[in-house]
């Protein structure tokens, strides 16, 4: 095919010599492809892909592609077939829902093609032989990263190398971390995947970097934009409040692994993960407080990036939604709090964003309000920048009207998101409106005269209007936040409860706090002001000096004049991604958007670029562009604040890629070593057991020699666990079927719901498991709970609240919070009900195998009917599972009447909408009067 | 000190097979009286709850031990705890075994890590000897600010500070069930993900249709 297909390659596919040479190699041998992010890595999956289609009759398998890779390859091939004329191809086909009956699905597969099935469902597919192993041609794996032993996806590529030794197998990823972190990951992956071959392309290639950078180079201007002073210091009292974040959880979880938690890697674009991820096995112990305190990291890191990214308005108002949202619960004490906020820094946040906004000093008498708040309205230092290069291209224009290339003279700006898009778009169209200068007409702005009045591009107009509607909100958000967390306040003032000790005692450190208040910023009246227990509250700015800004940034005439113009309403053109206005040329404002900004440079053809802000995959995109396109110039400006986290974000990002790789090639280069000592050196059991039982298969002895294999009848939504993939590496055969009661059926009598930790404690919470249980026991003479730990995870329950005292002396509501507790009125109700434990899911697999033993092999059939109501069809049960979730939560609903809302309403919508009349005939009066009161209740008339 | 109630008769305190002498179970019992009795189970903790205890070390060494036990059971009880302390660390095969067991014998395992846990399960089958289920049938009553935030933060990726902006923003919960994916869109934190999440949650059927 290669030969053909570089012919037909006739829209710059084949430019470059890295291309064609993996997919020269592709086309030898069964690889896994490993890229830089940014090289193209879907161009050259869908001309693979192309390459089958072209050809036709075959069955090719597109795993682990998500939506909108779907999109991107469905819309290349079609493109491809068209041009090529190819007749045989057919494009792709895309199974992502369960809407598709099996009907369809059957013969979709019998007609062939290229279907990218979603791993849920394919492996159903698989295991039913609704779609047969050994017709399938070939299979391609999209982010083979993410492939584990016990994934889906891994499970899929076991099923089909067992019945099929003969069709393709070619893997792709562009994330290289993952393969270089642990014990010669790079060898267990490939074991993973099947695979022997692995091809590897950095951007430091020598053929990549030839590729690239031979040609003319892309012109590029880097801008180093300081950060104001007061983005400074917030951004220095986050990171601060991070660090001490960061202390208390090392002070909390001492028996954990932690030397390498500091505030370097809160630079991390996900530091918060990195803290989840280490903190995950022992995740269902960890106390409350610790729980808090990762939830609190995530919030702190969106703050660093919102500091950048909006404007001085939109940011204060994002802190204080934040602050209202942090809102101790009732009766909390100090101990139950996010540290952060008892911090000096976190008084900094607050206290700069404000001032960054406006400012004042509070009258002393309340009499002379005159100099009360000013508007400050601090500006992003980077749209003065921005409005310079937009100047310079101007100029750039002006001397060069004509473009001589194929570009079409397009400016385009990408930033990281649409609401950085709108921000700019409201700039750069309000810019040269002056609230107090004459109106001008815009077309003088060209001829920028120095003996008149400066005319500096500012943001003044923009941020005088969001100010205004800032305080508007502000006012009413103060109402809502009252009224909906006025228990809380109570409960806080009033101190009652005779376990927060601590609450004498920081009333007698009152006046330090204030003392603290007035030199912290010296505008008593408008800062936060600390609760009696020491936490920041949201403060109310006094109502006179409110209406005092409030006249002062009343529209002047100009800005009165300009409103209807320019002033953009952010709602329309929300559909599409950018937004296209009449400047002296085109500008194109995009949000960086992965692999789709490949699109956007084709279809733009910039002749400028600005990059708002660093994106490491995209300067590979615009080098990949500009080399591929020798008739069009282009000129990249590439802005970013100097020491701020986005700067070191970028150069870490790319600094860890490189590292990646490095180690990558390091382990490929030994790896015919490990590959030949196989099963030695696995550390994971999990992984060395599936292998084991592998090569146990594929011999076939064993599966041939016992005369009816263990059967177990596994209900289809639990495919989302790795459990029925170890089942059917423990050599039974699985049965994919709908089931409404269990989620195993070892035989006519055992009947298991499996629960993890995380399931177990939300399912007490909701009653669905006491309503599991009771099912079970209708229908099954042996129904079973299992509780599974997770391999990693270490394996005893949550510690109890308080151990050292006795029963009697705690609470009841303390005691009855605990799991433990909960089980043990598990048991009492449900005598018959048996607790399986085990370790972890591979441990699961062992003992359903001793379960099974000497029971006679269940009937699917039979499962399938257990539970359907007389004329349902199990087809009828498959549920959306988040809605049903959210429905639980609703106050009126239970476990109960959860069943007649979805089968007689059609969604949550439906639901909000529906009046006490009509909620009840479904549920009854009282439930529907809860249901309704609940959707109703308006947080804003209180 | 002041105990809940004193030690009259076998209605109110756990009883103790003088077999369990010594474990240290018995140190850790605080909130109920207990008495030796002559019983076929190791503690009876109520009309039909009775327990034996074992420990992994032990049935490693005598696995026909617990067998001999619960055949004097005699079928007595509905409830029959099978308190199991883990104190080894191997546990699969034994467990795996017991799980086997629990299904021929009719014994519900119950697993603990430590002698103060273990304490407290028997406390807790005692205190709960004539309790309703309520706890654990999901009919919790809480405020509707914490039962709007958990509503809302269903999805994983909205967090609760988005929850608070959100209903703000639009006054009501059907307010912002109803509202337009780019009307959601203009609020702080709301990302396109996120609103995309929510208007797909509240719009999607419940039922997936053919």
């Amino acid at each position: 095919y290669s030969r053909k297909l570089i012919a037909t390659g006739s829209f710059n596919l084949w430019g470059f010599t890295y291309q064609q040479q993996i997919f020269q190699e592709l086309h030898e041998k069964d690889e896994l492809v490993v890229i830089s992010r940014g090289l193209g890595l879907l161009r050259l999956v869908t001309n693979l892909l192309h390459s089958y289609d072209a050809a036709g009759n075959n069955l090719i398998l597109l795993v682990g592609a998500d939506e909108r890779e779907n999109g991107w390859i469905g819309e290349a091939l079609a493109e491809h077939a068209a041009i090529s004329m190819a007749p045989r191809a057919r494009g792709l086909s895309v199974v992502n829902t369960d809407v598709m009956s099996v009907g369809t699905r059957e013969k979709m597969y019998t007609q062939g093609g290229i279907f990218s099935v979603t791993s849920r469902i394919l492996v159903v597919d698989l295991l039913t032989s609704l779609l047969n192993p050994e017709r399938i041609t070939g299979v391609v794996v999209l982010h083979a990263d993410k492939i584990v032993a016990t994934s889906l996806e891994a499970f899929i590529l076991r099923i089909y190398r067992q019945k099929n030794k003969a069709g393709f197998l070619k893997a792709f990823s562009d994330n290289p971390q993952p393969f270089a972190t642990g014990f010669s990951p790079l060898s267990t992956m490939m074991r993973n995947l099947f695979l022997r071959n692995v091809s590897v392309w950095p951007r430091f290639q020598m053929q990549v970097a030839q590729s690239l950078e031979g040609k003319k180079k892309a012109e590029v201007i880097e801008l180093e934009v300081p950060m104001s002073e007061s983005m400074r210091h917030i951004q220095h009292a986050i990171m601060e409040c991070v660090e001490v974040s960061i202390g208390e959880l090392k002070k909390g979880n001492s028996g954990l692994e932690m030397e390498d938690w500091n505030v370097d890697s809160a630079l991390h674009k996900q530091f918060d993960m990195v803290v989840r991820r280490q903190l995950d096995p022992v995740w269902h112990r960890v106390s409350w407080k610790t729980k808090q305190i990762v939830n609190d990291l995530s919030v702190l890191r969106g703050m660093l990036h919102t500091l950048l990214t909006y404007d001085a308005v939109s940011f204060n108002r994002h802190l204080d939604t934040i602050l209202a949202a942090h809102a101790p619960p009732p009766g909390s004490t100090r101990q139950n709090q996010s540290p952060w906020l008892f911090l000096d820094a976190a008084h900094t946040i607050f206290d700069t964003a404000k001032r960054r906004v406006y400012t004042g000093k509070a009258p002393q008498s309340g009499a002379e309000s005159l100099d009360a708040l000013r508007p400050v309205l601090e500006e992003q230092p980077k749209w003065a920048v921005l409005a310079d290069v937009m100047e310079e291209i101007d100029r750039d224009l002006y001397f060069n009207p004509v473009p001589r290339d194929d570009s079409n003279g397009t400016i385009l700006i990408m930033c990281t998101d649409t609401e950085q898009c709108r921000q700019l778009r409201e700039y750069l169209q309000t810019m040269h409106v002056h609230s107090h200068a004459e109106a001008r007409d815009q077309d003088e702005q060209e001829e920028v005269d120095e003996h008149e009045e400066e005319h500096e591009p500012s943001a003044e107009f923009m941020m005088r209007r969001k100010l205004r509607n800032y305080l508007k909100w502000k006012n009413q958000f103060a109402k809502i936040s009252a009224a909906l967390f006025t228990e809380t306040q109570k409960a806080l003032s009033g101190a009652t409860n005779s376990k927060s000790a601590s609450t004498p005692s920081s009333r007698g450190k009152a006046p330090a706090n204030k003392r603290r208040r007035v030199r912290g910023c010296g505008n008593t009246g408008t800062a936060p002001s600390r609760a009696t227990n020491g936490s920041l509250q949201a403060s109310e700015d006094k109502p006179l000096e409110v209406a005092a800004l409030m006249s002062e940034i009343q529209p002047t005439e100009v800005e009165a004049a300009q409103k209807e113009e320019v002033v953009a309403d952010p709602l329309e053109d929300m559909e599409d991604y950018y937004q296209l206005y009449d400047m002296q040329d085109l500008v194109v404002i995009h949000a960086y958007d992965g692999d789709m900004d490949e699109h956007i440079l084709e279809e733009v053809k910039p002749r400028y670029i600005i990059m708002y802000e660093p994106d490491a995959s995209f300067v590979r995109r615009i080098e990949v562009y500009r080399s591929s396109h020798n008739d069009r110039n282009v000129r990249v400006y590439f802005l970013y604040y100097s020491g701020s986290v986005e700067e070191q974000r970028y150069l870490s990002s790319v600094r860890r890629e490189k590292d990646a790789f490095t180690k990558l090639i390091k382990e490929k280069s030994s790896m015919a070593l490990t590959m030949t000592t196989d099963a030695q050196g696995i550390e994971d059991p999990q992984e060395a057991f599936l292998r084991t039982i592998n090569t146990r298969i594929a011999g076939g002895g064993r599966l041939a020699a016992t005369a009816q294999p263990p059967r177990v009848v596994v209900d289809v939504r639990e495919f989302q666990s790795s459990l029925p993939s170890l089942l059917h590496g423990r050599s039974m055969v699985i049965v994919p079927c709908m089931l409404t009661v269990g989620d195993y059926i070892l035989s006519p009598n055992i009947c298991i719901e499996r629960k993890s930790i995380n399931d177990l404690i939300s399912s007490f919470k909701d009653g669905r498991l006491y309503n599991q249980a009771e099912s079970m026991l209708q229908h099954y003479k042996s129904p079973m709970l299992l509780i599974e730990f997770d391999q990693n995870k270490s394996f005893t329950l949550e510690p109890f609240a308080d151990l050292s005292g006795s029963l009697s002396s705690m609470s009841s509501s303390n005691t009855s919070s605990d799991l433990q507790s909960k089980l043990v009125l598990l048991t009492l109700a449900f005598p018959k009900l048996r607790i399986i434990w085990s370790s972890s899911p591979f441990q699961t697999a062992e003992i359903f195998e001793a379960l099974k033993t000497q029971e006679p092999e269940p009937d699917p059939i039979a499962a399938v009917r257990v539970g359907l109501e007389a004329g349902q069809q199990a087809e009828d049960q498959t549920f959306n599972r988040q809605p049903q979730d959210m429905l639980r939560v609703i106050p009126g609903v239970t476990g109960n009447n959860i069943k007649n809302i979805v089968l007689e309403m059609d969604s949550l919508k439906d639901v909000a909408n529906a009046s006490v009349e009509e909620l009840d005939p479904v549920v009854g009066k009282e439930a529907g009067r809860q249901i309704s009161r609940f959707f109703k209740k308006s947080v804003i008339e209180e | 000190q002041a105990l809940p109630s004193r030690a009259t008769g076998s209605g109110s305190s756990i009883l103790v097979s003088p077999r369990q002498k010594g474990n240290p179970i018995l140190t850790n019992l605080r909130s109920f009286a207990w008495e030796y009795s002559d019983i076929p189970a190791d503690y009876v903790l109520g009309q039909t709850t009775c327990a034996l205890f074992l420990s992994l070390k032990y049935h490693r060494l005598h696995p026909e031990y617990i067998y001999n036990r619960i055949r004097n059971l005699q079928g007595k009880y509905n409830l029959r705890i099978l308190l199991t302390m883990v104190d080894i660390g191997n546990h699969e095969d034994s467990l795996k075994e017991l799980a086997k067991t629990s299904l021929v014998n009719n014994v519900t395992v119950i697993l603990s890590w430590s002698a103060a846990e273990a304490a407290r399960y028997l406390e807790l089958y005692k205190s709960y000897e004539h309790a309703n289920p309520t706890a654990i049938r999901g009919v919790e009553s809480k405020g509707y600010a914490e039962k709007m935030v958990e509503f809302v933060t269903v999805p994983r990726s909205i967090n609760k500070t988005d929850a608070v902006t959100l209903v703000s923003a639009f006054g009501s919960l059907r307010a912002a069930v109803n509202a337009r994916p780019e009307e959601i869109a203009v609020i702080g934190g709301w990302g396109e993900k996120k609103v995309r999440k929510w208007c797909t949650v509240v719009n999607e059927p419940f039922r997936v249709r053919k």
